[in-house]
């Protein structure tokens, strides 16, 4: 099943690179998961499919801290962010998120762990195939930020050893939820 | 030229700091490792050959995507800049700071406001910058530029950014890595927050979008785009690309050929000026020609602004890896940074790092954009030659000497007399005679302190050619020998045994006695002059001789005929005519065994002898043969155990380990005889004379019962003389 093939392809991928790829069976699943790990503060943008599964009410109810106030008001190194993501490319691990809401961007820059939500059918096979959708988003002429995110920030400036966390998340979970939304503009 | 004191000096200096030289070693090993996993299942030369079409188009289209990118920009809101030179790029920016009343600036990393010097622009306008990329943030601190394009500090250990965090942060840090990335992690979040504007570079200025991609690792770029409330982008006008598509093909190509990932950690695609919750955000976008203009206006070097900023030709440079980017740069470090500095900066700043080119061409061979490096680098030092000369030893040389092929040939056997005092005969080895001393002691630390020369054959081969007798009966081919100076000079050997092979598999070899040196040596000096000369007199003695094809045992003379002749007379319809049709038959000795004889299915192995293979740079990335000597060493029976970066250059790269950097080629020459120790193999093969002037020198001093021979030697060991009245071709060899 190509289905199939493309999700153990990105889990092999993202694993390389240093993320955690957690298959889940449902949301709830998912947000069991992040209320197990997340610590601090935790930044929920209210993006069109966060507020359609309320993401922000099931989170808090797991017993997350979830961040009520302005993300620029959460402290400069905030717990976590929990986002869901426009798409995904198998062949190098990478999340694509259309980051241009300040919430998006403040929720996966500056806190320590984020936690994506990814429907398995929303991964393309490569970023060749991510072009097409690329370029809808980038359609019209409003301002625009796009992120591909592929596994945690890293640097090897130091000795050339490679070190994880260095302006960016230290950890990237990747949580795979089936029936979410297969549609690439939709985060 | 020998180099310039100061220089020199910092050769000097780079040289007696070996922990550099080791680290920079140790990470051009990983990288080659990392590199081929990160391509596997990709076609290297095919993405870089469609990467080169979509530069090339650029350069061709610039001014109508220039246009094109502006106006999408604009649509979506940034303030675009087009600024001729730095110093009004630094004007734009300080201007606006000013009037944003700022104080701090968040940097993430920019090589083009390194090479503007805009943080010191800022710094005397009062306004403070704080660079947030881990490497330039320790070069900032320590009040030093970048030594490689995408890992600034490389030049830095732990314990040096131990103690400049430990002062800047002011409390006393373990030189731990974790420790010391945490630190930054904290330590400059707050510049983030404080900073009124933060400022980016741009990998990619995407003309049917109006947006800029980012390809980063560390996270800061984004922090720098979305915290402050201005958010300027400062970029050379190179980075333009058609489309997003464009651009997604060159992420597939950028990280692999830098660090060997797949693909960063992050790639950041912003248009305009994108909402902040007070809706208040601006985007200025810097755009800086600074010499750009003109290099795409260059014929000759245009093929520089392919450049997609890997560093790759650092990594794989023995001479970066010898002294580091500090010597073997300016702003922009290594074989791209030759040429850069050259536009950019002027040739007078660029005219040392030229000449520090050895010409190994591994640069070229790992070019992700496909750009000749070598190629431009020699015609800028053609360029510099005529400037400021070539010095007195080398214009003697060449201009003199060299274009008259009597009195260079005479000159040569007047020396093989005159070194008699000094020749020895080689421990182990009495048939070969080399010059361990020489009695001018005062240039002894770059001539023979390290190695052994070669003495000058007592009888040339062109000398010794007269008296072969070639048996061959209805010859297959009969084929021109274009000996060169090594072999017709030093080391004879290679084609007698040539000669022998050939003859042994029913070839018949001509020598047209009126061939002169290639010319390569006075054209790597920038003395095209005698180039010409000397190729026309060598297309001439080829074209008398009219055979079907043309060999070489020295992969330099090789390029020098195939490539160079052709170029030198491409001016003259009947010269050029003859240096093509000459270019087109010639090809290395090995190449011909393997590519037109098929020889390997036809020689016996009669020989059980370990040997190991040195690759020159001319033969495997001037000629692409590297299979063919191997096949047929391995035919013959000589069991090949390989060594390590075999295709490394020694060290030698003609008059620049007498003339130009004989100290650099004695560290390069060491890494080499390091690699063939470590095989424990006595034999080493190779297929360029110049390499066995300076793998077999270095070899002498360090272990003399260590032999370098020319492939064609031991071919013709190993060769069972041929039964009279059999044909070629029955395989019964």
């Amino acid at each position: 099943m190509a289905e199939k093939h493309l999700v153990h392809s990105f889990t092999e991928a993202a694993g390389r690179v240093g993320a955690a790829v957690v298959p889940c069976t449902t949301l709830q699943d998912a947000v069991a998961y992040v209320a197990r790990t997340a610590v601090g503060h935790t930044l929920i943008p209210q993006t069109a499919l966060a507020a359609e599964f309320q993401l922000r009410s099931l989170l808090g109810g797991a017993g997350v801290d979830v961040c009520s106030v302005s993300f620029r008001e959460a402290g400069q190194l905030p717990g976590a962010g929990v986002t869901f993501c426009n798409f995904a490319m198998a062949d190098t691990g990478t999340v694509v998120l259309d980051s241009t809401s300040e919430d998006v961007r403040l929720a996966t820059t500056i806190p320590e762990v984020h936690f994506v939500i990814l429907d398995p059918a929303k991964i393309l096979t490569d970023n060749l195939a991510a072009a097409a959708p690329m370029n809808t988003l980038y359609a019209g002429s409003e301002p625009r930020f796009v992120a591909y995110i592929t596994g945690p920030s890293r640097t090897a400036d130091i000795e050339r050893v490679l070190t994880i966390g260095c302006h960016g998340p230290r950890e990237l979970h990747i949580l795979l939820v089936p029936d979410v939304s297969d549609d690439l503009m939709e985060i | 030229m020998a180099a310039t004191a100061d220089f020199k000096k910092s050769v000097e200096d780079a040289l007696g700091k070996p922990k550099l030289s080791e680290a920079l070693h140790l990470f051009g090993d990983a990288y080659l490792i990392a590199r081929e996993n990160a391509f596997r299942g990709l076609d290297f030369d095919q993405l870089r050959t469609e990467l080169a079409a979509i530069k090339d188009d650029v350069r061709e289209r610039r001014k109508e995507l220039l246009a094109q990118f502006i106006a999408n920009a604009e649509a979506a809101g940034s303030k675009v800049f087009v600024a001729k030179d730095t110093r009004e790029a630094n004007e734009y920016v300080v201007h606006l700071a000013k009037q944003k009343n700022a104080g701090l600036i968040a940097k993430s990393k920019s090589m083009v406001s390194e090479e503007a010097h805009l943080n010191k622009a800022l710094e005397a306008a009062g306004i403070r910058a704080a660079e947030t990329d881990l490497g330039e943030w320790i070069v900032q601190l320590a009040g030093q530029r970048p030594s490689h394009l995408v890992m600034p500090a490389i030049h830095m250990f732990k314990e040096e950014v131990a103690e400049l965090f430990s002062k800047e942060i002011g409390e006393p840090l373990e030189a731990d890595i974790r420790t010391l990335v945490d630190a930054a992690r904290k330590q400059l979040r707050k510049d983030y927050f404080d900073a009124d504007i933060g400022l980016t570079g741009a990998n990619f200025l995407v003309a049917d979008t109006g947006g800029i991609g980012l390809v980063t690792n560390e996270g800061n770029a984004r922090l720098c785009a979305t915290l402050p409330k201005v958010h300027v982008v400062f970029a050379g006008i190179h980075k333009l690309v058609r489309s997003m598509e464009d651009a997604i093909k060159i992420t597939r190509l950028l990280p692999r050929n830098a660090t060997g990932q797949l693909l960063t950690s992050y790639v950041t695609w912003i248009r305009g000026a994108v909402p902040t919750p007070g809706n208040d955000k601006e985007q200025h976008i810097v755009l800086i020609d600074g010499g750009r203009e003109a290099l795409y206006e260059s014929p000759v070097c245009r093929d520089a602004l392919r450049c997609i900023q890997c560093g790759a030709c650092a990594n794989v440079c023995p001479v970066y890896q010898t002294v580091g980017g500090h010597v073997f740069g300016s702003i922009y470090i290594s074989a791209i940074g030759i040429i850069l500095t050259a536009f950019y900066e002027g040739l007078d700043r660029a005219k040392e790092i030229t000449r520090a080119c050895i010409g190994c061409r591994s640069c070229t061979a790992v070019c992700p954009a496909n750009i000749d490096l070598e190629e431009i680098i020699l015609h800028l030092r053609q360029q510099v030659t005529k400037e400021y000369g070539m010095g007195l030893v080398k214009n003697i040389t060449f201009k003199a000497v060299m274009r008259n092929r009597a009195l260079f040939h005479n000159m040569v056997k007047a020396a093989s007399k005159l070194q008699k005092p000094v020749t020895q005969q080689k421990e182990g080895q009495p048939a070969t005679r080399v010059i361990r001393h020489l009695p001018m002691h005062f240039m002894d630390k770059d001539l023979t302190q390290w190695r052994d020369l070669p003495a000058v054959a007592p009888r040339s081969f062109r000398d010794l050619f007269a008296g072969i007798d070639q048996k061959v009966d209805n010859p297959r081919y009969r084929v021109g020998f274009f000996v060169g100076c090594g072999a017709d000079f030093v080391y004879p050997e290679a084609g007698i045994s040539l000669v022998k092979v050939l003859n042994h598999l029913g070839v018949e070899v001509v020598f047209p006695n009126s061939q002169n040196c290639c010319g390569i040596p006075a054209l790597y000096a920038g003395d095209t002059e005698t180039g010409v000369e000397l190729a026309k007199q060598n297309v001439k003695a080829f074209y008398e001789a009219d055979v079907d094809y043309v060999l070489c045992v020295c992969p330099t003379c090789t390029m020098g005929v195939k490539r160079d002749f052709v170029e030198r007379l491409v001016d003259d319809p009947v010269w050029s005519q003859r240096a093509i049709s000459l270019s087109e038959k010639t090809m290395d000795a090995v190449a011909f065994l393997e590519n037109v004889l098929k020889a390997s299915d036809l020689l016996k192995a009669t020989s059980a002898a370990r040997i190991t293979y040195h690759d020159s740079c001319h033969l495997k990335r001037g000629n692409d043969v590297w299979k063919e000597p191997r096949a047929l060493l391995r035919a013959t029976g000589y069991q090949l155990e390989e060594m390590k970066n075999s295709d490394r250059c020694c060290g030698f790269g003609g008059t620049y380990s007498f003339l130009s950097h004989p100290q650099i080629s004695r560290q390069i020459a060491g890494d080499k005889v390091e690699s063939i120790k470590v095989t424990g193999v006595k034999t080493v093969a190779m297929d360029c004379p110049g390499c066995m002037i300076m793998v077999g020198g270095s070899m002498g001093k360090a272990d003399p019962t260590v032999r370098c021979a020319h492939t064609m030697e031991l071919l013709a060991e190993a060769i069972v003389e041929k039964p009279q009245g059999q044909t070629p071709g029955e395989k019964q060899f």
